[in-house]
């Protein structure tokens, strides 16, 4: 993958080409089912496991995914709210379904409700006293749902380390720092409050129209669709910036410019 | 109940094992009962720091396997009769014991002890998870290189997510002079990127290594070095008290002047 360097400002006179490679239409990073994922329905939560993309993907990374997303939404559920699990043709045992248990309930979460298509794990969660929906196998052709509408946004108070990976199907908010080493994958727009240094990429099923926003942009990488942009050497002072496709390639603007000047207001309603 | 503290770092290499001996030491000496544990199965290096290594008869692995009792596995310090270490096996690897195992020692421990430091391994496989099983609280050591610090990063990321709440940092091996001259990442620096209280900076020193070869912690001497003076300092923060941090810089000021100068930068 090619890294070109990016044009700062974003008014600067000689634009330089940039050739990026192109990526395949469907790009490697789309945020897929692949995350740990919260979502509220109406009087309950749904926690959504990633589908294993191997027969059983290692249960300690998961659980490690799934521990910090807990504690970065910590603030933003109401107490004693239900959660429903779904974890379709993930084999889950006993023991880690009382793990999951017993970390919602740190967080004053109840777990009620399992929903799965493996009849181990229904059992499981039978035995382990919890409400079962079981649900017919998935068909595999019904995973490739490409122009699937967004998520919710994502919104996470955390700071994004080294080694962590965020993937949404959707607009995410970071609260905290992209440190060097960690990344933002999203189908949609990142804006993070924060400094970004790691990497960033927005609009990774192939919109060009997302953009990256936050309050101090070192990143290691941005990537906005199919293009991909290193940053230029990070200013003496620091400004909110937002990073966007213009026909020359990916660019920053500060924030303050990029509204006055480069942003039209979109034509569709949103 | 003690505190179960555990030292790690991610990267190999920064000063995890000496800091492990000489805090034990130093907090010994405030007067606390202290268990090290040397949680680096295969590669077990605190006993040497410690200049223990030719007492060791039973490992943390004998006790395991329930070829002896815990307190027979303790191998007291000779010059401090307050701190034990708990070695660990050397001929066997990081999967000879496991997490459930070591949290079950670490506990035992604790209920003997003021603070039980276990020594975590480098990298963040199973070493690392035995280590951090029955920790409630961190220490990340790390030195002012990016490797380092971005190896902390991940540590400290994996801490949380073992939700081990209480995380500080040491900065250990800094040289200022490099700093004063921007050739070497500052405190700030590091601090900015690993968002951690800071509890620690130890200046790097010759002094380190010769205490290392020796078996004589640094904390020991009478006439405190400068990293012996900062580590004292970690284990009274430790224990609550407030201890200003050491002014390592002024001793590379070449003139009141500068010093003023940098006062105000």
């Amino acid at each position: 993958m090619n890294a070109d360097p990016l044009l700062k400002p974003a008014t600067s006179p000689v634009p330089e080409p940039q050739d990026t490679e192109p990526e395949s239409e469907a790009p490697r990073h789309g945020p897929g089912p692949s995350s740990v994922y919260f979502k509220s329905e109406r009087d309950k939560l749904l926690l959504t496991l990633p589908k294993p993309v191997e027969p059983n993907v290692a249960w300690l990374p998961l659980w490690e995914e799934l521990q910090q997303q807990i504690r970065a939404g910590e603030r933003f559920w109401q107490v004693n709210s239900e959660v429903e699990l779904i974890v379709s043709d993930r084999l889950l045992d006993q023991g880690q379904l009382q793990m999951i248990a017993a970390a919602l309930d740190q967080v004053q979460l109840k777990l009620k409700r399992v929903n799965t298509s493996r009849r181990q794990t229904a059992m499981a969660a039978a035995a382990a006293g919890y409400a079962v929906e079981q649900e017919s196998p998935a068909l595999p052709l019904q995973s490739a749902a490409n122009a699937a509408p967004l998520e919710n946004p994502l919104y996470l108070e955390t700071t994004i380390r080294s080694g962590t990976e965020i993937r949404h199907h959707g607009n995410v908010v970071i609260v905290g720092d992209i440190n060097p080493g960690g990344s933002v994958i999203a189908t949609g727009d990142i804006l993070v409050w924060g400094r970004l240094r790691g990497v960033a990429h927005a609009g990774a099923q192939g919109n060009p129209d997302c953009r990256i926003m936050a309050l101090q942009i070192e990143a290691t990488q941005l990537r906005i669709a199919n293009q991909v942009a290193r940053t230029p050497k990070p200013p003496a002072q620091f400004y909110p910036e937002v990073a966007y496709i213009s026909s020359e390639g990916i660019k920053l603007a500060s924030a303050t410019e990029f509204g006055k000047n480069i942003f039209v207001p979109p034509q569709e309603a949103l | 109940m003690g505190r179960i503290i555990v030292i790690t770092s991610g990267k190999g290499g920064v000063g995890k094992t000496t800091c492990t001996a000489n805090l034990g030491m130093a907090l010994a000496r405030l007067g606390k009962k202290v268990a090290l544990m040397d949680a680096d199965f295969g590669l077990r290096n605190l006993d040497l720091l410690l200049g223990l290594e030719n007492r060791v008869v039973y490992t943390a692995l004998d006790v395991v396997s329930g070829q002896c009792r815990l307190d027979q596995a303790l191998v007291k310090d000779k010059r401090q009769n307050q701190l034990v270490l708990l070695p660990a096996a050397q001929s066997r690897d990081k999967d000879a014991i496991t997490p459930d195992q070591m949290k079950q020692l670490a506990l035992e421990l604790s209920q003997r002890f003021d603070y039980v430091l276990v020594d975590c391994p480098a990298g963040i496989e199973m070493g690392f998870r035995n280590a951090i099983a029955a920790a409630q609280e961190a220490l990340v050591v790390t030195t002012p290189e990016i490797a380092a610090v971005r190896d902390a990063d991940r540590v400290v990321g994996l801490l949380e997510a073992n939700r081990i709440k209480t995380i500080n940092l040491v900065v250990n091996r800094l040289r200022p002079a490099m700093v004063q001259a921007n050739d070497m990442m500052s405190v700030q620096d590091v601090q900015e990127i690993l968002s951690i209280p800071l509890i620690g900076v130890i200046p790097d020193d010759e002094q380190v290594i010769v205490s290392t070869n020796k078996g004589e912690p640094l904390v020991l001497a009478d006439n405190l070095s400068l990293p012996g003076l900062a580590i004292s300092n970690v284990a009274r923060r430790l224990e609550g008290q407030k201890v200003d941090f050491i002014d390592l810089d002024a001793a590379y000021d070449k003139s009141l002047l500068a010093r003023v100068r940098r006062f105000f930068r």
